[in-house]
């Protein structure tokens, strides 16, 4: 009973860590950036120059990605960017429909940035923070 | 295993190579590098209409009802869906990288569903970071002045009517100028702006020139909190109360304070204006406080507001002045917003006004019955269910 127990116990925990986290990526020669230069990014402050990338609305490594890091339900960045677009002050990111069209949109460009799940992380791109 | 086998002998060569590998790596590497950097040239390049071009719109249709035809809102006791139903498209066309023209057509339920532009402007943002707008763009008093009609974005079913209605105007011709600071991690915001306007709104009497319409606004924000203040003036010309009251240059004089709290779960509101008005025309002060919280899609939220007039003993010796611009109102709402499906938020609102005083609580509809000495109605009920979608 006590093997069965932590066999179950084993593959819970092997269970949580498969669960891999969200990641933000740059192209393969971009330097780590700060959680809170990662939350301005994506809510379209901060540097003029960085091309940001999203995934498709709907996506659930989006909605994992914002509750991290911009602390934002899908909900709530759809009324903070319809407040941004209809005042004038910016538009929301590009967007790409999966992991594969991330990683070639980032490693395309050295001032790009996304974000994907940690388990599709290659060598095209670069990790430059996890949240 | 495959891949494995493949990588194997790489990775010998790799080890046995180190040095040579590097130098390879790196001008290898500048190439590529070179190779995206004329990529993304190319592509900026050839950016396509489409992709200059932004169209968006948003709806608001809502039901709006009372208990009594006092006038609180515009709301009468027949159901209403036309007071507060509103449409807006926008077009965004970036003329460069730096150079944006903006126009926003409007149509209001409350106006007939005449078509108004809202926004129509240049902008050119400089690389030191100042941003210049010229056209017609809006007055930005309050914290929601910008996307006044952009329902979707707001956590109530309307800014409350205490604060939002001091001030007869929501869009001017001119031109502002704002800088950001961007401190290490929040904005500063500094924004002046000048221009002129006019109100010729028949139902509520006014008939004004606005000239020399200039202000001065900062906020800053971390993205969880927002501060603002604002200080705006404009000169007044023509006329009040259908005519009656004839305004000869006088100069009217807006101060806001503003603060908003944002943290995923709770939300937080408040704003206190005072307006100051030169000769018989009314000084007020006005504020507001709006909880709520986010459980999941809902989220309930509550309003405390009130409404006065600052200058009643101007007044005082002459009761007709007295009855028609002296103004006392409390309000009280409870409502909840429902973000049903994408893009659409349902929200349900009853809001109570209150504690007139002896005036007739701002309400439009509230007339003075002189054989009674008193207003017809000392308060008034408002029931409101809105869809708010944007696209």
């Amino acid at each position: 009973m006590k093997k069965v127990l932590s066999i179950l116990a084993l593959s819970v925990c092997s269970i949580m860590s498969a669960q891999a986290a969200v990641v933000v990526i740059g192209a393969p020669g971009a330097a780590d950036i700060s959680a809170s230069d990662a939350k301005k990014l994506f809510l379209g402050k901060g540097s003029k120059s960085a091309v940001v990338y999203e995934l498709n609305e709907g996506n659930a490594t989006r909605s994992e990605f914002h509750s991290s890091v911009t602390g934002k339900s899908d909900s709530q960045l759809k009324a903070f960017w319809s407040k941004q677009v209809f005042t004038g002050k910016g538009n929301p990111p590009a967007t790409v429909s999966n992991a594969a069209a991330m990683k070639s949109a980032v490693a395309s460009n050295p001032n790009a940035i996304g974000y994907i799940d940690e388990a599709d992380v290659d060598a095209s791109v670069r990790v430059i923070l996890k949240p | 295993m495959k891949f494995n086998l493949k990588a194997l002998p790489l990775a010998i060569s790799v080890a046995m190579l180190p040095a040579y590998v590097a130098a390879e790596e790196t001008s290898d590497e500048k190439i590529a590098k070179l190779e995206q950097q004329v990529q993304s040239l190319q592509k900026s390049q050839t950016e396509s209409l489409t992709e200059r071009f932004r169209f968006n719109g948003f709806i608001s249709a809502a039901y709006v009802s009372s208990d009594n035809s006092a006038g609180y809102n515009g709301a009468t006791t027949s159901a209403d869906f036309s007071e507060d139903s509103k449409m807006g498209f926008q077009g965004t066309f970036n003329i460069s990288n730096q150079t944006t023209a903006v126009m926003q057509l409007m149509m209001r339920g409350s106006n007939d569903w005449e078509v108004e532009a809202e926004w129509a402007y240049l902008a050119h943002s400089f690389d030191n970071g100042v941003k210049i707008r010229g056209g017609k763009l809006r007055v930005p008093l309050f914290m929601y002045s910008d996307y006044l009609d952009v329902g979707y974005a707001q956590p109530f079913a309307r800014p409350p009517s205490e604060v939002y209605s001091q001030v007869p105007f929501s869009s001017y011709t001119g031109g502002d100028i704002a800088y950001d600071y961007e401190l290490e991690d929040s904005t500063l915001t500094i924004q002046a702006f000048g221009g002129e306007s006019d109100v010729n709104d028949e139902d509520e009497g006014l008939d004004l020139e606005l000239s020399n319409v200039m202000g001065i606004n900062a906020s800053w924000t971390d993205l969880t909190w927002t501060f603002r203040a604002v200080y705006g003036q404009t000169e007044l010309d023509g006329s009040v109360g259908a005519g009656t009251v004839v305004v000869d240059k006088e100069t009217a004089a807006f101060t806001g304070l503003g603060g908003s709290y944002d943290d995923g779960n709770w939300i937080a509101v408040a704003e206190w204006t005072t307006v100051e008005i030169d000769g018989v025309l009314a000084d007020s002060e006005s504020a507001y406080l709006t909880l709520g919280y986010r459980i999941n899609e809902f989220t309930p939220y509550a309003t405390v507001a009130y409404l006065k007039t600052t200058d009643e003993d101007e007044r005082s010796s002459i009761p007709p002045l007295a009855y028609a611009f002296d103004e006392e109102r409390m309000a009280y709402s409870l409502g909840l917003r429902w973000d049903a499906i994408e893009n659409v938020a349902v929200k349900f609102d009853v809001t109570y006004a209150t504690d007139f005083g002896d005036t007739h609580g701002g309400l439009s509809n509230n007339n003075f019955n002189p054989l009674t000495g008193k207003f017809m109605y000392d308060d008034s009920m408002v029931y409101t269910v809105k869809f708010d979608a944007v696209f």
